[in-house]
């Protein structure tokens, strides 16, 4: 380790020493008498007020992947980067208009898990098979992502590098996650909020010292992005193409201007319906508190247009640009321009903010993904007797061996491999829009008929994503694909598909006079606002014994 | 409020709860919250209005500056829908109101 810098590694380490007392203390905040009951360790007592929403919330949506992939595909290929910014303005008017109703339906009918109101509303299990098992498919190389961020700073601190011996090279990475690991596993859900208040605070800090310091450094922001528009219109003598787009273009040249807004508004739709991101919404005590923080969360969405820009800062700066060429990895320009930029305890504490920012949201998902399972495959498939008990501690093993899949996921595979998968997860998950969010409006659609529709909707983007190519790779080169002519995000087609078939089906279904399954909701449950949670459904055996 | 306690009828007479619906007895608040979402959705899903270099804002091609402003804006408007909501769950006619 002889280029590591003791300073940010100390900061780094003090850190994160203190994120870890954090998360096994929070099993005491706010406790329960019953601890052992999935409202309690999986969604933190369903109690959490505006502010921690906020943070919780905050922390699930923006992570380390954000910080790092953003600024990356900026630094790469330009404007098309935005779209991440325009994503997460559209990704709230979205979410107000149906994130109410899921969390009043699940509030009622105490339900964990989207799933869960899935066999609620069409007493169907097998899709709510399917909303768990796209939901843990598009949650798994997700978690994975968040440990190639911790990664990319690990790498640029020089953590692990400088030994030949795998072992030893990801020997950091193995303790963090562990670590991570572990105090879920005993915390449950309020682990990561309470880790949320550190790990934003220590963001907020860092985002904006660089957006004021660094541009002085570099010449000014005029500087900045007169150098960034020459780089990007400059032709690639590789490809013969410009290296990317300044601005959105009309034209067929990189990026057009339908790609960004197709890319923005399918993965505004898909934002919310990620396991991990109901998990943090559900875990809010008050319809209002949710309503209230689509205005507020917005905060975030600033810092992440300004975190985007950091890849054009990257550019400007020879160092951290030779640098970046150097490694030809785009992923490490944002942890480059930090070491460069910023004296050594600064860089600690903004590496500390990137790492600890990977813990927080890969916590709620892997316990997202770990309910799913839980609930709707476990249980609904093989004891559907499960007491709160015994659904409790599957979650909690379930917690860890996502994890550890993910693990091995992140140190076994290469990087694009995942972050591909993570493309097509979100592909994946917005196949649940018909399902979800039309099914909290309305129950014409035939169950059967929204299957099929998803199963069509699956099939093409994973199709059609793995036929993308570019000039350097055969497959999977991007998320989105030529449909008529134009540049379309490949989720929203596959959407288009899927509601079309879902559509058709119903009628063929209904003229068939196909069973429709029971619905146990009713109209008014969907806006209602009950202070106080239902009682524990009775789960017939072996309710746990209340300790203290 | 504004709308009379004798507005329309609610298209759902069947609901077990028989709540009169809050769009039916709110209507202009209905469609100004329907307006505001769907505009500040619009206002970046359409590319074409700010995908432009200038006018320059400071040193910030519009581009950039429009879609960093545009974050508060949006906010604000959600926040307005919030307390128009709030209206609407007052209900007309007295009773136990239901949202939205």
């Amino acid at each position: 380790m002889s280029h590591v810098n003791a300073t940010t590694f100390t900061i780094v380490v003090i850190l994160f020493l203190f994120v870890t007392f954090i998360g096994f203390a929070a099993a005491h905040w706010r406790r329960a008498d019953d601890m052992m009951h999935l409202n309690e360790w999986g969604l933190g007592g369903r109690g959490f007020g505006t502010f921690i929403t906020w943070f919780l919330l905050g922390g699930d949506l923006y992570t380390a992947y954000t910080f790092i992939a953003v600024p990356a595909l900026v630094f790469g290929a330009g404007s098309i980067g935005f779209f991440a910014v325009s994503y997460t303005i559209m990704a709230f008017p979205v979410a107000f208009i149906f994130l109410p109703r899921l969390w009043s339906i699940c509030r009622v009918h105490n339900y964990v898990t989207p799933a869960d109101f899935i066999r609620g509303r069409y007493g169907s299990r097998g899709m709510s098979l399917a909303m768990a098992f796209t939901g843990i498919l598009a949650l798994m190389p997700y978690i994975a992502l968040q440990l190639v961020g911790i990664q990319s700073v690990l790498t640029v601190m020089g953590v692990g590098t400088s030994s030949n011996n795998t072992f030893i090279q990801d020997l950091p990475l193995v303790i963090a996650f562990l670590v991570l690991a572990i105090f879920t596993y005993v915390s449950g859900l309020r682990a990561p909020a309470a880790i949320s208040f550190v790990k934003d605070t220590l963001i907020y800090v860092f985002v904006l010292v660089a957006v004021f310091y660094i541009p002085t450094r570099l010449g000014g922001w005029g500087h900045i992005f007169g150098t960034a528009q020459h780089h990007f219109t400059s032709i690639n003598p590789e490809t013969h193409k410009p290296y990317g787009t300044f601005i959105p273009t009309q034209h067929a040249v990189g990026s057009t201007q339908l790609d960004f807004a197709s890319l923005a508004l399918g993965s505004a739709m898909a934002l919310f319906l990620y396991p991990h991101i109901v998990t943090g919404a559900l875990a809010s005590k008050r319809r209002k508190y949710i309503k209230r923080n689509m205005s507020l969360l917005p905060a975030y969405s600033i810092l992440l247009g300004l975190i985007a820009l950091f890849g054009y800062m990257a550019i400007t700066d020879p160092v951290t640009a030779a640098n970046v060429k150097k490694s030809g990895n785009a992923q490490l320009a944002v942890p480059y321009l930090f070491q460069h930029m910023f004296p050594p305890w600064f860089a600690g504490i903004a590496f500390a903010g990137i790492i600890i920012g990977a813990l927080v949201p890969a916590a709620i998902m892997a316990i997202a993904a770990a309910n799913l399972f839980t609930r709707n495959i476990f249980k609904e498939f093989f004891k559907p007797d499960a007491s709160p008990v015994l659904e409790t501690k599957m979650s909690q093993w379930a917690s860890l061996v996502v994890k550890i899949g993910a693990l091995l996921f992140a140190i076994e595979l290469p990087h694009t491999f995942s972050i591909n998968l993570q493309l097509l997860g979100g592909v994946w998950i917005l196949q649940v829009f018909p399902m979800l969010v039309g099914g909290l409006y309305t129950r014409w659609f035939h169950r059967w008929a929204l299957l099929a529709g998803w199963l069509a909707g699956m099939l093409y983007g994973t199709i059609a994503a793995y036929n993308v190519k570019n000039a350097t790779t055969s497959h999977w080169a991007s998320s989105s694909d030529i449909v008529f002519g134009h540049t379309v995000y490949i989720g929203l087609t596959a959407l288009v598909i899927n509601a079309v078939v879902a559509t058709l089906l119903t009628l063929v279904f209904k003229a068939t006079k196909a069973p429709e399954g029971t619905d146990e909701t009713l109209p008014h449950q969907y806006t209602a606002d009950p202070e106080d949670l239902p009682a524990p459904a009775p789960a017939g055996v072996g309710l746990g014994t209340a300790a203290d | 409020m504004a709308a009379s306690s004798s507005a329309p009828r609610g298209p759902q007479d069947s609901t077990i709860t028989q709540v009169k619906s809050p769009v039916a007895a709110h209507p202009i608040t209905s469609a100004a919250i329907a307006v505001l979402i769907t505009a500040s959705i619009l206002g970046t899903l359409i590319v074409p209005i700010y995908a432009r270099i200038t006018p320059k804002i400071g040193d910030w091609p519009f581009f950039y500056f429009y879609l960093i402003a545009y974050i508060p804006v949006a906010a604000i408007i959600l926040w307005v829908v919030a307390l128009l909501q709030r209206r609407l769950q007052q209900p007309a006619d007295g009773g136990d109101g239901a949202a939205r």
